[in-house]
């Protein structure tokens, strides 16, 4: 069941014409985490916010649970929808106590039952031990994880995260990730997140989608997105890509590296399309090999590969700059490098 | 387009359901109630005034305004005077007696204009102990007075100006330490004389705030009915007494104070206009504070003395007075009624200010919940009363009270009579009005530090938003809310015009029994309840003296 529903949902700010979000759709099911991805200003953390109840859509529907929560006639308000939300800056309350946080929306329980939930929510949020202590006496961590708890001791029916990684330091946020997906799998919450970095979105989402200047550009599995990105935007936000112009043959497509061969080719023949292969699609071989040849131009080492960039030279002479990982020990003798693609790599793009 | 623009508008209320919304609502009613005084006194503006107010206007008006005019632009001049010049000494020069100066300057605000006003006419009198020393060691003799008549315009200019000249000094000196050091530097540095800095780059940037500081002080000016009653200068203010009391007659006293927020609202444009140029002059992320530069021994001479004249004269001689005072009144003055009075005084403050919070608690917080245009249209109009002179709030509400007295003995019968006015409920609903916006600009600021996830937050959490203000916002803002309250409490403590029109019958208050004793050539009685005003008005005094240490030793 569709435990969440945004149907042509639209935001315009007053005052402003630009639209924030427009004619944005989504659909989760119950236990899928999603994520919201973007650059600052493209309207995801509007979106988040509209499901929250914390901003009124100026069009659209909104459902949870199929019960509509938000459209042309009704609002319902935040308190009474059940959404749990973690906050980029936590927003715990800073007078009460890590308990007491943990349990301000377990009000309509009985004090046995509000004691067994807040206990076990600590227990899956590993904050046993810091029940008596103040926000301010908690790491960045700490506190991420009792907004988490807190959020998530009503049970309720989705949980948001705004920005949830980017105020902890990169050597943390790996294990937070972990924790975080095992949490939410755990207790088989239905969770949506909001980010810039997607490396978040392949750490823990199930679901993304891609969004830009308030439209959402493709909805899929961060995998597929990855593999066959829509447009060039989005291959580039995911990622490092190399985005060329070829030219559609029979066998495949002429790029300025050589012929690429495809088995399916689902383009009208001498048409001129934008293509796009990722740098560990481009595969290293031993000098001489291959028919694909560029110059390196320049060498980075990056621990588990080295990436070259290098210039291959067309028909005409025309010189185009692309990525490629090779290994971590290749050695290059001369400042040539000889590649060859991978098969069916090469990902056609709308625009 | 505009018509499409007008149409989704509404729809977007529509979706918020404005009027359903308990708290809109709420603000809504609190706005009209305050706004409710304003809107009598323009409404009865064209009502005849029959043969008074042609006698008044006749033979009054005249007096009137160029009292008025003279008072407002001496008061501007001289606090002008007094406000920057120490603003200006206190933020860019070290001497020894700068940290002290610089929150001494700010004392005379606990000392209300009309008891510094009757203090200084009791110490320059003849009987005083000042004349005598003159007159017996130095052999001064100027007549009534020492040295001159203060019992004039003239006299009356210098006293509001030495009461109300801390309002320049703060906002201007807020302005100056604010200011990066390197505008300053660098018209140095074109060789400018530090004199030529002050008047050609410090004092044209600072305008706004010197402006901002000078329409306060203005508005206090025109809110003023004690000092120019004492000193015989008949002002819009004391006129508007003179027609309700003297003449018996409301319509006059309405068309006056219809007259007087003609002058509020030049002030209030003229404030407005000279705030827009403020944006431009904010200086950017290269802030860097002024260097203070050290005076030597004949520089710190003068720039003590300049700072001691408005401090001595504003603030200390009037308060050692008023404690001589009552040294020697004290045990005729204080007896089982005095303690009555006080009580009286206490309670009436406390529970303006209790009021006060609770309503701009209301507000602040509709405000920050749904920010929409409206909502903060109403905010605006629920904080004016500050600009209103308290004589023009009291007869408003006066007006409105008679009439709907009048309507419910007519609508009910005559014996059901509930008489409203000249209760404390009249008296409260005043101070309301006038004091809204210091309590909710306290709230408001407080409110603004707190961050707005932490309500949402708790809305997530199936709080109701009356929870939400109740357990999350009400113990975060506990500090603005007693400070809110204090403020409050202390403005009722020393109110005079509004307390004198809508106080029940026989009933008094610290302010009025002193002022009713100086007005009876009972000086030195007045003193101690002045005293306990000044002393109660020390302490927000002494807590923004803390503030601001704080935030020097931050920078």
């Amino acid at each position: 069941m569709n435990i969440l529903e945004l149907r042509n949902i639209g935001k315009q700010f007053p005052g402003s014409t630009d639209w924030a979000v427009k004619d944005f759709n989504l659909t989760i099911e119950k236990g899928e985490i999603t994520a919201l991805l973007g650059e600052s200003g493209c309207g995801k953390t509007t979106v988040l916010r509209m499901i929250a109840g914390f901003e009124t859509p100026t069009s659209g529907c909104i459902y949870l649970n199929g019960e509509c929560v938000s459209d042309d006639k009704t609002f319902i308000e935040p308190q009474h929808r059940q959404v749990g939300i973690v906050f980029q800056d936590y927003a715990l309350f800073p007078h009460k106590t890590v308990w007491e946080n943990i349990i301000f929306g377990l009000f309509r329980l009985s004090a046995e039952e509000v004691k067994q939930k807040a206990v076990k929510i600590i227990r899956i949020c590993g904050l046993e031990g810091l029940e008596k202590r103040y926000p301010h006496q908690l790491s960045g961590g700490q506190k991420q994880r009792v907004a988490l708890a807190r959020a998530m001791a009503p049970e309720p029916r989705i949980i948001l995260f705004d920005e949830p990684f980017s105020n902890i330091d990169s050597k943390m946020k790996t294990q937070m990730r972990e924790d975080i997906r095992q949490i939410i799998h755990k207790t088989q919450a239905t969770a949506v997140f909001v980010t810039h970095d997607t490396k978040d979105v392949m750490a823990i989402a199930d679901k993304v989608s891609v969004m830009k200047q308030g439209i959402a550009l493709q909805i899929g599995k961060p995998e597929d997105i990855y593999k066959y990105p829509v447009n060039a935007y989005v291959a580039d936000f995911f990622g490092k890509t190399n985005l060329m112009m070829a030219r559609v043959s029979e066998k495949g497509f002429i790029t300025p590296m050589g012929l690429i061969e495809v088995d399916n080719i689902e383009a009208e023949p001498n048409k001129m399309v934008t293509v796009s292969i990722r740098p560990e699609q481009l595969k290293v071989l031993p000098e001489g090999k291959g028919h694909m040849v560029g110059k390196i131009i320049k060498e980075r080492f990056f621990g588990e590969y080295k990436e070259l960039t290098c210039i291959v030279e067309d028909h005409d002479n025309k010189k185009t700059e692309i990525i490629i990982y090779a290994s971590p020990g290749y050695q290059c003798k001369s400042n040539k490098c000889y590649f060859e693609p991978n098969n069916n790599s090469l990902n056609i793009l709308n625009d | 387009m505009t018509q499409k623009k007008f149409l989704s508008n509404i729809s977007s209320l529509k979706n918020k359901l404005l009027l359903t919304n308990p708290w809109i609502s709420s603000t809504l009613i609190i706005a009209s109630l305050i706004s409710l005084p304003l809107i009598i006194i323009f409404l009865n503006i064209a009502n005849d005034g029959g043969d008074t107010w042609q006698h008044i206007v006749k033979n009054l008006l005249p007096t009137y305004v160029t009292n008025t005019i003279i008072l407002m632009l001496g008061v501007a001049l001289l606090t002008f005077i007094f406000g920057v010049s120490t603003a200006w000494i206190t933020s860019v020069y070290d001497f020894p007696g700068r940290k002290f100066f610089s929150w001494a300057l700010i004392l005379p605000i606990a000392l209300p204009a009309y008891i510094s006003g009757f203090t200084w006419a009791g110490i320059l009198d003849y009987a005083s102990p000042v004349y005598i020393f003159f007159r017996t060691y130095l052999g001064v003799e100027t007549g009534q007075f020492l040295f001159f008549n203060i019992l004039s315009l003239p006299g009356a200019i210098i006293i509001l100006s030495l009461a109300f000249y801390p309002y320049v000094f703060l906002i201007t000196r807020a302005w100056f330490t604010r200011q990066s050091s390197s505008v300053l530097e660098a018209a140095a540095s074109l060789g400018r004389q530090p004199g030529s800095v002050f008047f050609k780059v410090a004092l044209p940037l600072a305008r706004p705030a010197i402006v901002a500081g000078i329409s306060l002080a203005l508005m206090e000016v025109l809110n003023d009915y004690g000092v120019a009653r004492y000193y015989g200068v008949d002002t819009f203010t004391t006129g508007v007494f003179t027609a309700w009391f003297s003449f018996s007659n409301p319509a006059s006293a309405l068309k006056l104070s219809a007259y007087l927020m003609v002058f509020v609202l030049i002030l209030i444009a003229t404030e407005r206009f000279q705030r827009r140029k403020l944006r431009f002059d904010i200086t950017g992320s290269s802030y860097r504070p002024l260097a203070r530069k050290r005076l030597n021994k004949k520089q710190t001479l003068i720039a003590t003395l300049i700072c001691a004249i408005p401090f001595l004269l504003g603030f200390l001689f009037p308060a050692l007075m008023l404690l001589y005072w009552s040294y020697f009144t004290f045990s005729i003055v204080v007896d089982a009624r005095f303690w009555e009075l006080l009580g009286n005084s206490f309670l009436l403050a406390f529970l303006a200010s209790v009021a006060v919070v609770i309503l701009a608690m209301i507000i602040a917080y509709t405000t920050r919940s749904f920010p929409e245009k409206t909502v903060r249209f109403m905010a605006k109009v629920a904080t004016l009363g500050y600009a209103l002179p308290g004589a023009v709030v009291a007869i408003g509400i006066l007006i409105s009270f008679l009439w709907l007295e009048s309507f419910l003995a007519s609508a009910f019968n005559t014996a059901f009579r509930i008489a409203i006015t000249g209760t404390w409920f009249a008296l409260i609903y005043a101070y309301v009005v006038r004091f809204m916006a210091v309590g909710y600009n306290s709230i408001e600021s407080g409110m603004q530090r707190i961050s707005k996830s932490v309500d949402e937050a708790s809305l997530s959490l199936g709080a109701s938003r009356m929870k939400t203000l109740l357990k999350i916002n009400t113990p975060l803002l506990s500090g603005s809310l007693i400070s809110a309250a204090l403020l409050v409490f202390i403005d009722v403590l020393k109110e005079l015009p509004l307390t004198l029109i809508l106080r029940p019958f026989n009933f008094d208050t610290l302010a009025i029994r002193a002022f009713e004793f100086a007005s009876d050539e009972r000086v030195a009685e007045a003193a101690p309840s002045s005293l306990i005003i000044v002393l109660v008005g020390l302490v927000p005094v002494l807590l923004l003296n803390k503030i601001m240490g704080t935030t020097e030793k931050q920078n």
